[in-house]
């Protein structure tokens, strides 16, 4: 068994010979039983990435490993949820969750799958096409989570619920995760909505992984600093920086301890998210450019 | 054979084919329906119309037409409705599979992502489309070669015994009564299967299967006559040209022995066309056409080229869908 649930490197996918690169240079590595949030506006390449993991889409250079293997080979372990829950809308729920047992046999947890279900008081002979879009993607949790996966991967599962049922089915999956140790990547352009439960983070920019690694971490490797104007802020690396009047404030990743002179605070993550995202060219921080640098 | 044993039993492979007809059980129904009517009207058709028919005409030739003459037209005038209805019916038949193909088979699955669903389901995409052509092939070889067998039989009970029945040549009723419809169906499917995968639209991939079939069905019959050689019949002058069958080439032999188009004048028994034969140096007329005793050869190879057609179309959607999904290599235990 490896302790790497989810790695890429080099990896790019570019849709049509002469189309755009929705993902370029993508290099990460996601060690088993993290809660990982990928992050980045829309278009940043978080669907083409899960899609790639999940084995849907061959990448077009690069590679990628899912559980230790070629995502094609890893199909009966990964659980992927796609952004706008495609089930069959002529079957009811029992059947939908009976699809699964068929499609899975030997590996499907017909209880955690009904349980999910039946949490959110669904009528099991209710036709898929009838469900709302919360209710929609609760069965289609359920159909991922049936399958007892290694590596769950959800793309924006969250988008179209409402806050209670929100709560409700993310206490699902990291109890889920907690239980059985799962690997859950999931995607989401709203940081605060992943912050509470995700122990990791993926931030995509532009088709390249701009931040990658323990939240806790990268957390602590940068710093919000309010200083004089026209202070030299070398030798850190600064991902932003602003001057109002005599004051200047930046977002660093120290290279060495501050001076302590420097009024200095761990930023939020949602500072730390946009930061990176207003300034595309700040240097990445993820676990190659750090094996680089050393 | 490999001494290693499979590490996965034949029971826990994904069951996929009950899933498949529980998803297209409406497709199921009416194509059950359908091939189970024209069936019906096929053997009504054979059966008693074309006897009512058929002792209709002998009425009708038995007239002497001095004095009134009674025979049963509307017997006629059904049979010729109810074969026409059911040659439409079975011609009909490989558009409606590539339509239902293209548009629910494929199209729609692809563009809901429902087929994506099934890939991250323990099933290899190789394998979905394994199931979705096989299953759907067999039900429809089945069904259309029973209705193309039926037509055929209903057809031969009817020659030379009713004056209006459609010769063997007739390009609807030469294909609804061979196995180039079923091949065709085929060729419906795999068009479908392939818009479906690359357009992964509804609606696209129906029309582009709808297309693709309207296609292959126009080639076919420009290409029949020339898939078997045909015979050469040259007749008289003074006669009309001859040769009753699939004609492949009409005109005039010149005294050369050339081929020369025919100014379409007539026979010699004219004075005016005479005087044309001479001025083009003809010596005859000549007919490059299939008779009846064509019939299987070119049908077989009709159906051959139909099938080629057709593996290459799935060849290349089986391509297609491994190098989108990135699939493991051929060869590889899937």
């Amino acid at each position: 068994m490896t302790d790497t649930a989810f790695e890429a490197a080099g990896l790019g996918k570019r849709f049509g010979r002469r189309g755009g690169w929705a993902l370029r240079d993508c290099a990460l590595r996601l060690p088993a039983g993290r809660v990982c949030a990928l992050v980045g506006p829309n278009g940043a390449g978080k669907s083409t990435l899960l899609a790639l993991a999940a084995g849907l889409l061959a990448p077009t250079e690069g590679r990628v490993t899912v559980l230790g293997t070629a995502p094609a080979a890893a199909r009966a372990r990964v659980g992927y949820v796609a952004q706008d829950k495609p089930l069959h809308p002529q079957l009811t729920i029992a059947d939908t969750l009976r699809m699964g047992a068929g499609l899975n046999p030997g590996h499907w947890d017909a209880d955690t799958a009904e349980r999910v279900v039946a949490a959110g008081d669904l009528d099991p002979k209710a036709k898929v096409r009838s469900l709302s879009g919360g209710q929609r993607t609760r069965v289609a949790l359920a159909l991922a989570l049936g399958k007892r996966p290694g590596l769950l991967l959800l793309d924006e599962p969250m988008a179209d619920l409402d806050p209670l049922a929100r709560h409700d089915l993310m206490g699902t999956l990291m109890a889920q995760a907690a239980q059985y140790g799962t690997t859950i990547v999931m995607s989401s352009h709203v940081v605060a909505e992943l912050e509470d439960s995700c122990d990791h983070l993926l931030l995509l920019g532009g088709g390249r992984v701009r931040l990658a690694g323990e939240i806790d971490d990268l957390l602590a490797a940068h710093a919000r600093v309010a200083v004089p104007a026209g202070t030299d802020l070398a030798p850190h690396t600064v991902v932003e920086s602003r001057t109002t009047g005599r004051q200047l404030t930046a977002l660093l990743r120290p290279a060495s301890p501050l001076p302590s002179d420097w009024r200095a605070t761990t930023p939020s993550l949602e500072e730390l998210v946009l930061s990176h995202l207003r300034n595309p060219d700040a240097l990445a921080l993820t676990p190659a450019h750090e094996e680089a640098a050393a | 054979m490999s001494a290693v044993p499979l590490p996965a039993p034949a029971a826990a492979r994904p069951r996929l084919a009950p899933w498949l007809l529980r998803l297209h059980r409406p497709a199921l129904y009416v194509w059950t329906a359908l091939v189970l009517l024209t069936a019906a009207a096929l053997l009504w058709l054979g059966g008693p119309l074309t006897d009512a028919a058929a002792s209709a005409w002998d009425q009708y030739g038995a007239c002497d037409w001095s004095a009134h003459c009674s025979y049963d037209q509307p017997a006629i005038l059904r049979y010729k409705d109810v074969a026409n209805y059911t040659t439409l019916a079975v011609t009909a038949v490989p558009f409606l599979v590539a339509a239902w193909a293209g548009a629910a088979l494929f199209g729609r699955e692809m563009e809901s992502g429902t087929a994506q669903l099934t890939w991250t389901q323990g099933v290899t995409p190789t394998r979905w489309l394994t199931t979705r052509l096989a299953l759907p092939a067999a039900l429809i070889t089945t069904g259309t070669s029973l209705l193309v067998l039926l037509h055929h039989l209903a057809w031969t009970a009817g020659e030379g015994r009713i004056d209006t029945a459609k010769p063997w040549y007739d390009t609807l009723t030469l294909h609804a009564n061979g196995p180039t419809t079923v091949a065709l169906a085929l060729t419906g499917l795999a068009a479908g299967a392939l818009a479906g995968l690359t357009l992964r639209r509804t609606l696209p991939a129906l029309c582009v299967s709808l297309l693709a079939v309207a296609c292959t069905r126009g080639l076919a019959d420009l290409a029949m006559p020339h898939l078997w050689p045909a015979v050469t019949r040259v007749t008289d002058l003074r006669q009309d040209p001859a040769g009753t069958g699939l004609t492949v080439d009409q005109g005039l032999v010149t005294a050369t022995g050339r081929h020369i188009a025919d100014p379409g004048c007539g026979s010699t028994l004219a004075p005016e066309c005479r005087a044309l034969y001479e001025r083009l140096d003809a010596t005859a007329f000549y007919t490059d056409y299939h008779p009846a005793s064509h019939y299987w050869p070119l049908q077989l190879t009709t159906t051959l080229a139909l099938l080629t057609l057709t593996a290459l179309l799935t060849t290349i959607g089986y391509v297609t869908l491994r190098r989108t999904t990135g699939g493991r290599r051929r060869g590889a235990a899937v």
